[in-house]
């Protein structure tokens, strides 16, 4: 159970009480017992504790010099240092020490981070304890050069002791300079650089250099010179905080990986291996209250190839037996090209899904099944051949897109023009080319090309409904545009560009009974069946 | 025929009385039969057990045409295999996609398996069609793909209708399926909250507790006299529907 924010932080300035108000002035000038000043010379990183009760809270800060990096790994490096992790950034190193030392982090930037240490003392022992135990850490990974640890009962006096450290004791600091607070202010970004310095030049002339001074200006006087935001800078000089202290989120990466002792060329052997590695990851997405919202595998081929394959899931699932079998599934239909060595997964972790179920409404299918059931679909007829129907926005017979199933999702709102009780149209999707006799400008008998398609004498004809389009984007070549994906036929509709149509439709019933939908293109003068009413 | 070749031979007269006696018992027999069909006690006449009682409300899926829903008993029965039936435009298509209409406005999921990929959304949205809680699955090739898919979504549950169109596929092709080929489609649907329907051409397959929805010969509806006024309206179906056993 994380404690609350209160339970950790006593005293801290956002509730100004006068207790804390003298200790913290007390502090500042000087009358706390006199700090332990450690510095990690050895190691080239210092430390600076202030001593405080076991009660209050103690925040530590770690400072590094993010550009002196790329310079140290130009020199050969000592024999005592370890080699530096391959592949993380110092400041990740850095977020990674502190949350080794406590689960409350705040990442002030690239080279600067907070953590809360409140709590270590029944673990570690002593501030100067913590403090020496960070450095060690900072040491130990390599982030040597400038690094520096501060601990102080409030956010504002350790990143003020850190930026002066080593070097700085806690008697000098009422000499720091005004300056320093100006990347402790929290300012809209939208304020110039003038308004940004206005209250420093304003300190300037009024003689005012250190904090020391700024901490012992009238609280009144100041307000009604400089507002609100002379204020915020007395109270920072004096050490008190202007904002709680808000750890980050943590974001852990939830990877899994199997190095084969032999390779496997088969999917079945595979499948075990692929719930080895996914069940532990599950457990550790369950713990978190989490799902995975994209699964990420990654195939190393005895050909020295990765085969990687990236599943985006509809919802966050944990099932490890959902995630295999979507990962066997997706494997069928992109299977590598070579025997597996090692395999690897990463899951994209997303907040779980919180679901409110109904005694009144009828259950639909879960996540969990449609991905599974889409995966199996997919590999059965095709990916593109699965989904939900949407119109698109155009008056061009039988237009549409396909998109993922989601039932719950509702559809973009169209205007019909065809909304009258009519019966459904079977259409073709590739209009097949037909033979019409026409008398007196009306169909009077079809003649199917085929075997299998309408034909006989017309004994009903309504029309011609003239209907025409795209003629803006026409070009010469390019499909229909029927559907995504149609390719026409070789008798198939003449192809006026990329979405033109001009066309007469007429709805023709035959001898037999049935009733079709045709059309002629004006281009050509050709007629097709696009499709028979049932 | 040859009994009636006989009886001409001997007295054509009489032949044709005795025929016409034949035929009203025949017809009379037949009403009977409709009858205790209509009164769904022709289980009882023919057996000992007693009849099953009528399936409660929610196990039954309501087709949205009134007039069908009355002769089924209320709906389509879930998890049962039942079939549209007709030549072409007879309605047995904008049967089943007013079923599925019908669906989706309960709230429920629905799947279209379609073999010749010959849905058209936009007719289907015009009559009122929820078209996203429609899983399509359109464009599968040949019959048995199609049949695959059908028992994938049947195994997967979760959809209140499940549609398999079958209605370009040849006769021929169909005809090759052995009939325990349907029998083991019914056996997954079986006890779930699904309703499966196919829609052929002629009568195909059913479970033993679904229906068969026979719809006869053609009527179009046509608006306006004169050839230029004239407009389609739609197609007048006749649905007949065959019963199964309760």
């Amino acid at each position: 159970m994380i404690p609350s924010y209160d339970d950790l932080t006593p005293g801290i300035a956002d509730v100004l009480d006068s207790e804390s108000v003298s200790r913290l002035a007390l502090f500042l000038r000087d009358d706390l017992p006199r700090p332990d000043n450690t510095s990690a010379s050895a190691h080239e990183a210092a430390a600076a504790v202030v001593r405080c009760s076991a009660k209050s809270a103690l925040y530590a800060c770690l400072r590094i010099a993010i550009q002196a990096e790329p310079a140290a790994t130009e020199c050969q490096p000592a024999a005592c240092d370890p080699p530096p992790v391959p592949g993380a950034s110092p400041s990740d190193r850095l977020l990674g020490i502190a949350r080794d030392f406590s689960p409350r982090v705040m990442r002030l930037s690239d080279a600067e981070v907070l953590l809360d240490v409140s709590g270590l003392g029944r673990l570690i022992g002593e501030p100067p304890a913590i403090a020496a135990a960070l450095t060690r850490a900072i040491a130990d990974a390599g982030l040597t050069h400038a690094a520096r640890v501060a601990l102080a009962p409030t956010q504002t006096a350790a990143r003020l002791m850190a930026t002066q450290l080593p070097g700085c004791t806690i008697s000098r600091f009422p000499d720091l300079p005004v300056a320093l607070l100006q990347p402790l202010e929290t300012l809209p970004p939208a304020i110039n650089h003038r308004d940004r310095a206005r209250p420093y030049e304003t300190f300037a002339r009024w003689g005012i250099a250190t904090l020391g001074a700024l901490a012992a200006l009238p609280a009144a006087e100041l307000s009604s010179r400089l507002g609100r935001r002379g204020i915020a800078l007395q109270r920072l000089a004096r050490g008190f905080d202007l904002r709680p202290f808000v750890p980050d989120p943590e974001t852990p990466r939830y990877i899994g990986g199997l190095e084969l002792e032999w390779p496997l060329d088969t999917l079945e052997p595979l499948s075990f291996v692929l719930a080895r590695v996914l069940e532990p990851l599950s457990v550790a997405l369950e713990r978190a209250g989490r799902g995975a919202a994209a699964i990420r595998l990654s195939l190393r081929l005895t050909t020295r190839e990765t085969h990687a394959r990236v599943l985006q899931l509809p919802a966050p699932i944990r099932d490890p037996r959902v995630l295999r079998t979507l990962l066997l599934l997706d494997l069928e239909s992109h299977p590598p090209s070579a025997a597996v060595d090692i395999v690897s997964i990463e899951l994209d972790p997303a907040p779980a899904r919180v679901t409110q179920f109904s005694l009144l409404t009828r259950a639909v299918p879960s996540p969990e099944m449609l991905s599974t059931l889409t995966a199996r679909l997919s590999a059965l007829v095709g990916e593109s051949r699965i989904g939900s129907a949407v119109l698109r926005d155009t008056h061009q017979p039988g237009a549409f897109t396909m998109r993922q199933f989601m039932p719950e999702t509702p559809m973009p709102e169209l205007s019909l023009k065809d909304a009258a009780d009519r019966s459904t149209l079977r259409r073709q999707r590739h209009p097949p080319a037909i033979r019409v006799s026409v008398e007196r400008g009306r169909p009077a008998h079809l003649a199917a090309a085929r075997r299998g398609m309408p034909c006989g004498p017309v004994t009903q004809a309504a029309g011609p409904w003239r209907s025409s389009g795209g003629w803006w984007a026409s070009s010469g070549a390019g499909g229909q545009g029927l559907s995504h994906g149609a390719a026409a036929e070789a008798d198939a509709v003449p192809r006026r560009g990329e979405d033109g149509w001009n066309r007469d439709e007429w709805d023709v019933a035959l001898g037999s009974g049935a009733v079709c939908r045709i059309f002629q293109d004006r281009t050509t003068g050709r007629w097709f069946l696009e499709g028979m009413y049932d | 025929m040859a009994y009636q070749q006989v009886t001409d031979a001997l007295d054509p007269s009489w032949a044709q009385a005795y025929t016409r006696v034949e035929g009203e018992q025949k017809a009379k027999m037949r009403a009977a039969l409709e009858s205790l069909l209509r009164a769904r006690k022709l289980d009882v006449t023919l057996t000992s057990a007693p009849g099953a009682l009528a399936p409660p409300p929610e196990r039954l899926a309501p087709t949205g045409t009134p007039g069908l829903d009355a002769a089924l008993g209320g709906g389509l029965r879930r998890g049962h295999l039942s079939e549209v039936a007709g030549p072409v435009s007879s309605g047995a298509t904008t049967m089943a996609v007013a079923a599925m209409t019908a669906a989706a406005d309960r709230g429920e999921a629905v799947a279209l398996v379609d073999t010749s990929d010959t849905f058209d959304p936009a007719s289907a949205a015009a009559s009122g069609f929820d078209l996203a809680r429609l899983l399509w699955v359109r464009d599968t090739g040949d019959a048995h793909r199609a049949l695959k898919a059908f028992s994938l979504i049947l195994q997967a549950g979760g959809f209140g209708l499940v549609v398999l169109d079958l209605a370009d596929v040849a006769a021929a092709a169909l005809r090759r399926y052995p009939y325990t080929t349907w029998m083991r489609v019914a056996r997954i649907v079986e006890g779930t909250d699904t309703a499966a329907l196919l829609v052929v051409r002629e009568r195909l397959a059913r479970s033993a507790g679904g229906v068969t929805i026979t719809v006869d010969a053609p009527a179009a509806r046509w608006h306006g006299e004169a050839h230029r006024a004239r407009v389609f309206q739609g197609v007048l179906a006749a649905p007949r529907v065959i019963g199964g056993r309760r």
